[in-house]
């Protein structure tokens, strides 16, 4: 029983039991396991151990990958990830779009540089606009583009505003912390 | 014939959430969820304390994910930071935790102790028998041994990870792990046959 091979096969029966036990190793365990009475009862002995453990699970409360989903705040390292850039490029993409079909309005009369002030009023338009002063930095936009408000400015204009409404909102919106610990 | 696709590794997904996919971490809370829990529990004693613990100790890994070393896996990570958050619990609560064997791998019986576990999650006398038996056969255990059969059994961390995490030889590992099924195999006896 407590011979040298015996001892080896006692550390067989215990990496068989995890798993564990290597390949080249299995012919000579399942040879023994085969002519050991003793050793095959230990086997059947670690396996029901096994079973009875993994029978007594405790089971995951319903909602919890939620719970811990709103949970998560908002970490340091979220903001260097290449997707949180994705919004704010999407704006600067917008308002150089936005600039190039207010120079190419067809309005002669609006040289370069009073179509790129007319953008940065239109920016602080939208700003006061999110602000809740759509009314008042409508008439400023008004009498920014006097007379070169076309269809085609006023739906970017728009959509404009809309998308740095939805970037304001964005920016005020947090994560739950942690949960308050049950008592 | 559709070929099954391999599910991404813990890691291919913690480098999905560094990338701006924080939706990606959900996979890896489904993944070790009832490990976790069930670990945290046999540590803990308390259903709902394993449940809160498991998300805090979930949310500590999010926060830290971009400081995560790929050189370990994520499961030994994970279990680590689990383990010093158990232990940090226990610590402030200031219970007593009693060892049956008056020898502990640093030669000094430790001081802790834990509140009679619940019997909630049981059913009829026979169950409830069993997983009293089960709980007290677990806490019997010397803690060098404990530790070991809880990430063995309930992280289901495979011997390579339990040394790294615990930073023990392989053969010390295997050692410990082999003593402490043999004295939960003695005590549980009754109940193999089950």
């Amino acid at each position: 029983m407590d011979s040298p091979d015996h001892t080896l096969y006692r550390e067989w029966l215990y990496l068989d039991a995890d798993g564990e036990l290597a390949e080249e190793d299995r012919p000579a365990w399942e040879r023994h396991l085969a002519a050991c009475p003793e050793c095959a009862a230990e086997r059947r002995d670690l396996e029901a151990l096994d079973v009875l453990l993994a029978r007594e699970r405790l089971p995951v409360r319903d909602g919890f990958r939620r719970q811990v989903m709103a949970a998560l705040p908002t970490v340091g390292w979220e903001a260097r990830a290449p997707r949180a850039w994705g919004f704010p490029l999407a704006m600067v993409v917008l308002l150089a779009g936005l600039a190039t079909a207010l120079l190419g309005n067809g309005a002669p009369a609006v040289s370069g540089w009073q179509a790129v002030t007319a953008v940065g009023d239109m920016f602080q338009a939208g700003l006061l606009a999110g602000a809740g002063l759509l009314a008042a930095s409508w008439r400023g936009v008004g009498m920014v583009f006097q007379g070169t408000l076309t269809p085609a400015a006023l739906a970017g204009f728009a959509v404009f505003v809309l998308c740095l409404n939805l970037f304001l909102v964005s920016l005020l919106k947090r994560r739950k912390g942690l949960p308050a610990r049950r008592s | 014939m559709t070929r099954g696709v391999e599910p991404p590794s813990d890691e291919e997904l913690v480098a999905a959430v560094l990338a701006g996919d924080p939706e990606r971490f959900g996979e890896l809370v489904e993944r070790y969820q009832v490990r976790l829990v069930n670990y945290l529990f046999r540590l803990l004693r308390n259903p709902d304390d394993a449940h809160d613990l498991a998300q805090e100790v979930l949310v500590k890994v999010y926060q830290a994910l971009d400081r995560f070393d790929p050189q370990f896996r994520f499961s030994t990570w994970l279990f680590r930071i689990a383990q010093n958050s158990a232990i940090d619990q226990i610590r402030r609560r200031r219970f007593r935790l009693v060892s049956l064997s008056p020898e502990t791998a640093d030669g000094e019986g430790r001081e802790w102790d834990l509140p009679a576990p619940e019997r909630g999650p049981y059913g009829d006398l026979r169950n409830r028998e069993r997983g009293d038996a089960i709980q007290e056969a677990i806490e019997a255990l010397p803690w060098e041994y404990r530790e070991l059969i809880l990430l063995r059994h309930m992280g289901e961390l495979p011997y390579e990870e339990i040394a790294r995490m615990k930073e023990m030889p392989l053969g010390t590992v295997k050692n410990k792990l082999f003593r402490g099924r043999q004295l939960l195999k003695e005590k549980l006896q009754e109940f193999l046959s089950d």
